[in-house]
């Protein structure tokens, strides 16, 4: 038998108890099943160990703090979103193959897999389908063929997608990164979105992103958070391949005017279109903004603008005058940050062995990582993927510290791992350094933060 | 609107009224002094001075039988009277009371035919022939002149400015033109104003004026094309003042003109049309290298019709003024005289109304920026723009950007005052730039920007402050905490708690120490700490942690002058025994405190506390 390294999706299912009130109608409770080619009685069997854990647990604790079930082969994780309802994910744990005298044994890694890290993947998934979809309990009305199949349309495609081996401390964040841009670009997008928001009154909502990062948004964080996910993490990646292959660029003549703006949701290509092509309507849930809303986004070179219209009875006439107005405004401003960007800000490389940091902000959700080589989850890491783990772990420990506080760790293989907690902050640092003492860290970590952590109040440690 | 709005010119209410032209009186008019003379009979049965304005007090006086009069003129001290009679000389008398005396007289050089004359300043006169300018002083007491200088030039008719002394001389059917320019007790030639050569030019096509400051012939040139007249203008501005054509109007009609300037603004009347146009040379027009071409600012309008009350048998009558009538005689700068009626009107120009006539705000803007009376009609004007259901941000923010233009120059010139000369160095000419219109952010805020501060209009008032904060931004000018603490308390008021920390994030509010308490009386304790944190007030910021129990840190952050006793004190409140000892030992440790703890009595009430919980410790600082 090989080794396993990576981390495998045994199954993954979604349920309510309550759907089953006879015996014998078992499988009614089970609304979503992967993988599907599974026999139901294995179905059925599975969510019943499921059920009776949650329900023996409940005993000793609050249901909802049934998180996960450590067994040797696999982790199960639970999740329970809205009353009743239940995710379940079970993995299989990597393993290796030791040879001990003679005989072959299977080494289950047990650390790969940290309860935090999925569980907040579960919550990811769950959030996802939220944006398009609503609640659950929303989608199955009287009848659950409905929410089955709304269920299958998006979690079937999604967990393909997901990069389970490389989810990380990032998971648990699922924070956002903004574009550091200076005051006078900043404004400037601000006075195209008030001039939009005032000129089209319907449209309730606003973001804009340059490449992979925010600049601004009018939507609740905890909605824009999704929303970030989606555009970054499966949306604008995809788009990013069709302008390679020069797929929907427009392709004008240079003696017309020419701006760079074109709809990644909504009509591909406005001479030709007969219809608007496929916009997505999303839920948003915040205390200010819940309610449904059309998501029209509008691209000019690597800005991105997200509209949420509501309610608007869409047509092709609109679409064409918001794209003869946000078109050119939009293209120079993309071209100024570009500007800005290319002068101010320079990239993450893998060259140094500087120290690396990860830093987020609960109150905004602004995450940075030099750790990460890029916003992609690849598993493009400048550290070994153990300093994040202890990071996690760290995280995890947070609440013991209370408002603010320092955790030191270093690993076998000198190592140096510093967590810094402050005003709603969090700083991680990993850095290599042989033979250092506790105080030379220490006056490492503090250049790294005044040079970071510049402009916010951290407390001195 | 009603038809009384739609007017942006006007004559002003209380017109010079004086003895209309009939068989027996003569008019005239001297633009140095602004007054209308009444001559009946040559004189002989009085002379009526009136002018400036209706108020000032007229002047009555006789003269004796000399034949009849071709000009009338007092000096500019109102002392001496020169009466042009003969086409070779002028007499002069003193004026005595109301009364004259002393006549003496004054002819110009022989074989030169007289073609008029100027009191060019107290006590100077030139008389102005057809074969140059003679300058002469003078000595009213001894009722004689005495020649100063003289300039032989072919003229055949001139014009003459008060305001800036200066005098065109024209020859050769007016196609050539001749400045000469007065100063005291002397006069010169200026360049020559280019012409089209060999095209006439009537006396009555030329106008000359002050436009911002500089000195301006204006030539009405008649095209032969229909509709194509244009009024070309020669600012005296440069090299050695040479008259440059610096701009051209585009007056779109043909006919007969009269030129007025109000307020920097050149109006045109016409008279077939009975409409004017205004023209700003300061905005912005089709710019060929050296000349710009000009359009009217605003659709051609007729002056606002007007009565005059005409004594009638009963009681007084109305009668209606004919407008642009042919008996009109335009002055400059803004006169315009009718004879016939005996009247003597000021043009004046009704800002609002203009404004409304012109469509483009930014337009609009910079038109009223360079107005004399122009900073409450920008400012209701900007309002009543923001006020509409759907506001022109794009257009706010062009005409903020013209008024920051010049906030910024005015702040810069105003920090150039300000910065010290060496004590004892000649102080070097710093020229304050006063502009005609300036718009603080004082100004934006009380007169715009607080009147939007309800709670229906917070939605627009945070797009305008976004708005002019930019344009501000752009200007390179710090933006003043009344109006940060306006975008913070709007976005709060409309709970945009996350655009608010993206606001603060990107710097767009500029840090104060009233802003960051505002922050922190607002909830935001973490954006208050950043705030404190950038401004250095570790203070505020032991306060902040020290309410947050959080001793500790607050001992890590103070300095020497904080007094122990209050971070005691929070420590012992916490009830937490090891938070109070630590923060004990942390004030031993520290060698500025370990002096105040056998110093200050008051601190013994904690260390019988720390007694109290720790009995078995050895209190070793005792």
């Amino acid at each position: 038998m090989n080794s396993r390294n990576e981390i495998e999706l045994k199954n993954f299912f979604i349920f309510n108890s309550t759907y089953c009130i006879k015996e014998g109608e078992e499988q009614n409770k089970i609304l979503f099943y992967f993988p599907p080619t599974e026999d139901l009685n294995t179905q059925i069997n599975n969510v019943g160990l499921v059920e009776a854990i949650i329900k023996f647990t409940g005993n000793f604790k609050s249901q909802c703090d049934t998180r996960s079930l450590h067994t040797l082969k696999t982790r199960q994780l639970y999740y329970q979103p809205e009353k009743n309802f239940w995710m379940t994910m079970t993995l299989n744990l990597p393993f290796k193959v030791k040879s001990k005298e003679e005989v072959e044994q299977l080494d289950y890694m047990e650390d790969e897999i940290q309860d935090e890290v999925y569980n907040a993947v579960l919550k990811q998934a769950y959030d996802l389908y939220y944006l398009f979809f609503g609640s659950f309990s929303d989608g199955s009305g009287s009848d659950t063929i409905l929410l089955k199949s709304k269920l299958m349309n998006h979690f079937s495609p999604y967990l393909k997608s997901i990069k389970l081996a490389h989810c990380d401390i990032m998971n648990i964040f699922n924070g956002i990164h903004f574009l550091p841009l200076n005051k006078q670009n900043f404004l400037n997008v601000q006075c195209f979105i008030n001039l939009l928001e005032c000129t089209y009154k319907f449209i309730k909502y606003t973001a804009v992103l340059f490449n992979d990062c925010l600049i601004w948004s009018s939507v609740e964080p905890p909605s824009m958070q999704t929303i970030y996910q989606y555009l970054t993490g499966i949306l604008l990646p995809a788009q990013m391949e069709t302008e390679i292959q020069g797929g929907s660029m427009p392709r004008n003549s240079p003696f017309t005017s020419t701006h760079f703006g074109r709809y990644v949701t909504g009509p591909s290509n406005l001479k030709s279109a007969e219809s608007l092509g496929k916009i997505p309507k999303v839920h948003l849930n915040s205390e200010k903004s819940s309610g449904t809303y059309y998501m029209i986004l509008y691209r000019a070179l690597s800005a991105t603008v997200c509209l949420f219209v509501a309610g608007e009875e869409l047509n092709l006439s609109l679409f064409r005058d918001l794209d003869e107005f946000m078109g050119p405004k939009l293209t120079t401003i993309a071209s100024d940050i570009a500007e800005y960007c290319a002068k101010h800000i320079t990239p993450i490389t893998n060259a140094d062995n500087s120290p690396r940091f990860i830093y987020f902000n609960k109150l905004n959700l602004a995450c940075k990582s030099t750790v990460h080589l890029d916003n992609r989850q690849s598993g493009n890491l400048a550290t070994g993927k153990d300093t994040i783990k202890i990071m996690v772990d760290m995280d995890d420990q947070k609440s013991l510290i209370g408002l603010s506080g320092e955790i030191i760790v270093k690993t076998m293989n000198d190592c140096w791992v510093v967590g810094r907690f402050s005003n709603s902050r969090e700083f991680y640092l990993a850095m290599q350094q042989k033979n250092a003492s506790l105080i030379e860290i220490n006056d490492e970590v503090k250049k790294v933060c005044d040079t970071e952590l510049k402009g916010i109040f951290f407390h001195p440690m | 609107m009603t038809e009384k709005f739609t007017y942006y010119l006007e004559l002003s209410k209380n017109p010079v009224r004086f003895e209309p032209v009939n068989q027996l009186t003569n008019v005239f008019f001297d633009d140095s002094n602004k007054q209308v003379f009444a001559v009946r009979s040559g004189g002989v049965m009085g002379v009526v001075v009136k002018g400036p304005s209706e108020e000032s007090k007229s002047l009555n006086f006789r003269m004796d039988d000399g034949g009849p009069v071709i000009s009338i003129k007092i000096s500019l001290d109102q002392k001496v009277l020169a009466v042009q009679r003969s086409t070779n000389s002028v007499e002069f008398m003193n004026f005595k009371g109301s009364n004259l005396d002393n006549k003496y007289s004054q002819s110009c050089k022989k074989n030169a035919t007289l073609l008029g004359f100027v009191w060019s300043y107290i006590n100077e006169v030139a008389l102005v022939t057809d074969h140059g300018v003679e300058l002469y002083s003078v000595i009213p007491e001894k009722g004689t002149l005495k020649h100063l200088k003289s300039i032989s030039v072919t003229v055949q008719w001139f014009v003459w400015c008060p305001t800036n002394k200066i005098a065109l001389l024209a020859s050769s059917h007016g196609s050539q033109l001749l400045p000469v320019i007065f100063k005291p007790g002397s006069v010169s030639k200026m360049p020559k104003v280019e012409g089209d050569p060999g095209r006439m030019i009537l006396e009555r096509d030329i106008t000359l004026g002050t436009l911002y400051g500089t000195a301006a012939v204006l030539i009405l040139r008649h095209q032969n094309a229909p509709q194509a007249s244009e009024v070309h203008i020669h600012l005296l501005n440069g090299s050695s003042s040479a008259p440059i054509k610096r701009h051209v109007l585009r007056l779109g009609l043909s006919g007969r003109f009269a030129i007025n300037i109000v307020d920097d603004l050149i109006l045109v009347h016409h008279q077939a049309s009975r409409s004017s146009q205004v023209f700003d040379i300061n905005l912005q027009g089709e710019n060929d290298g050296t000349v710009t071409y000009h359009k009217a600012v605003a659709p051609a309008k007729s002056i606002q019709p007007t009565c005059l009350e005409i004594p009638g048998l009963l009681e007084p009558q109305k009668h209606a003024c004919e407008l642009y009538s042919a008996d009109w005689v335009v002055f400059q700068p803004n006169i315009v005289i009718d004879a016939k009626l005996g009247c003597l009107w000021c043009i004046h120009l009704i800002l609002p109304e203009l404004c409304r006539q012109i469509p483009d705000l930014s337009v609009c803007t910079q038109l009223v920026l360079n107005r004399m009376n122009g900073k409450e009609v920008l400012l209701k004007l900007l309002l009543d723009r923001i006020e509409l259901p759907e506001p022109p941000l794009q257009q706010l923010q062009s005409s903020f950007d013209c008024i920051n233009i010049l906030y910024r120059k005015w702040i810069e010139s105003e920090l150039q005052i300000q910065t010290a000369s060496p004590a004892g160095a000649q102080l070097p000419s710093k020229i304050v730039f006063q502009p005609r219109v300036l718009i603080t952010q004082a100004d934006m805020y009380s007169r715009v920007f607080q009147k939007l501060d309800l709670a229906n209009k917070l939605q627009k008032l945070e797009w305008v402050l976004i708005s002019y904060i930019t344009s501000l931004t752009q200007n390179d000018i710090p933006t003043e905490l009344s109006l940060n603490e306006m975008l913070v308390n709007t976005l709060v008021k409309q709970e945009k708690n996350s655009a608010l920390v993206q606001f603060l994030q990107y710097g767009v509010v500029s840090d104060s120490k009233p802003l960051a308490c505002r922050l922190l009386s607002l909830g935001f304790i973490e954006l208050a700490l950043d705030m404190f944190a950038r401004l250095g007030a570790t203070e505020e910021i032991i306060e902040i942690l020290l309410d947050q129990e959080q001793v500790l840190p607050a001992l890590q952050l103070a300095g020497d002058k904080e007094t122990p006793r209050k971070f005691l004190q929070v420590a012992q409140n916490t009830g937490n025994a090891t938070l109070f000892h630590s923060t004990v030992l942390a004030l031993r440790s520290n060698p500025h405190f370990k002096e105040s703890f056998l110093k200050d009595e008051r601190l013994r009430v904690y260390l019988n506390h720390y007694a109290s919980l720790f009995p078995n410790s050895v209190n070793t600082s005792k």
